[in-house]
């Protein structure tokens, strides 16, 4: 497993990724992929034990990415740590391709399960845990849920159900970058507490600097027994590239020949670091 | 009046078997346990049967989760909740990455959901499921056949839906052909409605009107090469089922005939509360009903 500082390196290599998916293929969602990739980069580079080359081995530790749309920074990660080659980049949502618009288990090698419709996530991974409890296995299962899609009530379905079957190996990080698609968490959902929220649910609650891969390490690392955990991983939507950070006009988009080269020297500054 | 026997327990009963001979079946439940009178089952195999609470969308995730680590869930729900409430996760988590899930709908038809009213009446399930690639549909006649095709959910690839009923449910037969008194007319009919449809035949028959009743328990895939003989030959074609006349069997028998067939199920409209029997009179599923379709068509 790496030192904190090449994950954080690892989560700018992702983010370089990212931009030039995007802007080769020339559709995607920006600055939401951005704000998850340092979690990304923790969990495959820093915490998770997979076999790239062994992608279906079944006591592999699982990750679940409910947001969907973040896929570009799950599609990187995959092809960092070596599930496939970066050849498949530019056929991203182009027909007959193994990367989907949204994550596919069937079609892209590494990927647990489908994902995209927001809010089931967590469910899908309260199954995956569950299925270690009654398989008597001991993989881990994580699943990373953008904040917005909080709103969706099958989140909290599944969070009683997690708590009740006491799962332990079952973690949560909510990528907190404070907006959806229309504004601020706040003002459209009206999504506010969620430490206390997922405290109430019977979750070992933490918060961490999303971006602060030590952080991060530190309170994924943090045993939790007889619950599941979640972490409130504050982050910043569009994270290391200067004029796609907190502006959620890079929800979605496509930077232009000019904004891409800025984007990926900024992010080699920082690779280079 | 025909004999009653429960598809519940007939359902449970079958889950039982496959309990026994592959131990990654579980039962996932959105607070069934009671409702599939798994209550018993529950008490020998705690751990196979995973309880969500009233919360069919998660549990049909759960499942997901659950096949994709390789376990068998059969998920009963009431088959509103579960088609209606939960249809997305059916259809993006398990139907299209083709993940081993099946799912039983109990108090399917508005017969089933009687007294209950229009909020326990489901007589969408056969058209909502049809419609969604990958699904493999059931609608068994009786408890009997509600048995077969528990343990053929397991046999099929893929996912499945089988309807359930009410837990007082008429014995038809497990047969896929119920009458074969000639070719005046041929009705095709899946669940409790078969009952009213062999009691026409028999009337009719006594009457000099010779028709054949066949059980359609399988509505998706439609098994083409086994009806078409017979529709090809049949002085009329009628269906029956305790569901909406878009969408169920007399639909599919629709997109196969070829011919003019006749619908009988609920005319697109929402039922009441009531008893069975008042209920398939006032809403036209009753055998009064077949004996008219079968003189008029």
């Amino acid at each position: 497993m790496m030192d904190t500082r090449d994950l954080a390196r690892m989560g700018n290599r992702i983010r370089r990724d990212v931009i030039e998916m995007i802007y080769r293929v020339g559709d995607g969602h920006p600055a939401p992929s951005l704000s998850a990739a340092d979690v990304i980069a923790c969990l495959y580079f820093g915490v998770m034990n997979v076999r790239p080359d062994q992608p279906d081995w079944e006591d592999r530790d699982r990750f679940v990415l409910s947001k969907g749309h973040a896929c570009p920074a799950l599609y990187a990660a995959l092809c960092l740590k070596g599930y496939f080659s970066r050849d498949l980049y530019p056929t991203l949502r182009h027909i007959d391709s193994r990367l989907q618009g949204h994550p596919d288990m069937k079609k892209t090698p590494g990927v647990d399960m489908t994902s995209g419709s927001l809010g089931n996530g967590l469910a899908a991974a309260t199954g995956m845990a569950l299925a270690a409890k009654l398989l008597n296995k001991d993989y881990r299962t994580y699943v990373l849920t953008g904040d917005g899609e909080l709103g969706e009530g099958i989140n909290w379905e599944a969070a009683q159900t997690a708590a009740k079957y006491a799962l332990d190996s079952l973690t949560v990080i909510v990528d907190n970058n404070g907006m959806q698609s229309g504004g601020s968490i706040e003002s459209v959902g009206g999504i506010v507490n969620l430490p206390a929220k997922f405290a109430a649910f019977g979750f070992k609650t933490l918060e961490a600097d999303g971006h602060d891969c030590a952080a991060l390490l530190s309170a994924l690392q943090t045993p939790h027994p007889g619950q599941p955990l979640c972490v409130i991983a504050h982050t910043v939507k569009g994270k290391g590239v200067s004029f796609m950070e907190h502006n959620n006009a890079w929800h979605k988009g496509v930077p232009s020949p000019e904004q891409y080269d800025l984007a990926v020297r900024e992010l080699e500054a920082l690779i280079d670091e | 009046m025909n004999d009653e026997k429960s598809t519940r327990t007939a359902f449970v009963n079958a889950l039982e078997e496959l309990f026994k001979l592959d131990e990654r079946v579980v039962m996932v439940s959105a607070d069934s346990v009671a409702v599939f009178r798994a209550k018993e089952l529950q008490n020998k195999y705690p751990r196979r049967i995973v309880e969500a609470g009233i919360a069919e969308g998660s549990a049909v995730m759960i499942a997901a989760g659950l096949a994709s680590a390789g376990l068998k869930p059969y998920v009963c729900a009431y088959a509103g909740f579960l088609t209606m409430r939960a249809l997305e996760q059916m259809r993006t988590f398990v139907a299209y990455p083709r993940l081993e899930v099946k799912f039983f709908g109990a108090n399917a038809g508005m017969c089933a959901g009687e007294r209950e009213g229009v909020t326990h009446q489901f007589f969408e399930d056969l058209g909502i499921m049809r419609a969604v690639p990958g699904f493999t549909v059931f609608a068994p006649s009786d408890a009997d056949d509600t048995y077969d095709l528990v343990k053929c959910a397991y046999e099929t690839k893929g996912p499945v839906y089988c309807r359930i009923g009410s837990g007082r449910d008429p014995v038809v037969g497990r047969d896929r052909v119920l009458r074969a008194y000639g070719d005046d007319a041929l009705i095709l009919g899946c669940g409790a409605p078969l009952a009213d449809a062999c009691e026409a035949a028999d009337e009719l028959k006594a009457e000099g009107v010779k028709t054949t009743v066949l059980n359609v328990n399988v509505i998706k895939p439609l098994d083409e090469a086994f009806l078409k003989p017979f529709i090809a030959r049949a002085g009329s074609v009628i269906t029956i089922e305790d569901h909406n006349v878009f969408g169920g069997l007399g639909s599919a028998v629709c997109e196969i005939a070829g011919r003019k067939v006749t619908r009988l199920g609920l005319d697109d409209v929402y039922p009441e509360s009531g008893t069975a029997q008042e209920l398939k009179e006032k809403y036209h599923i009753a055998k009064s009903d077949v004996i008219k379709a079968v003189k008029q068509a």
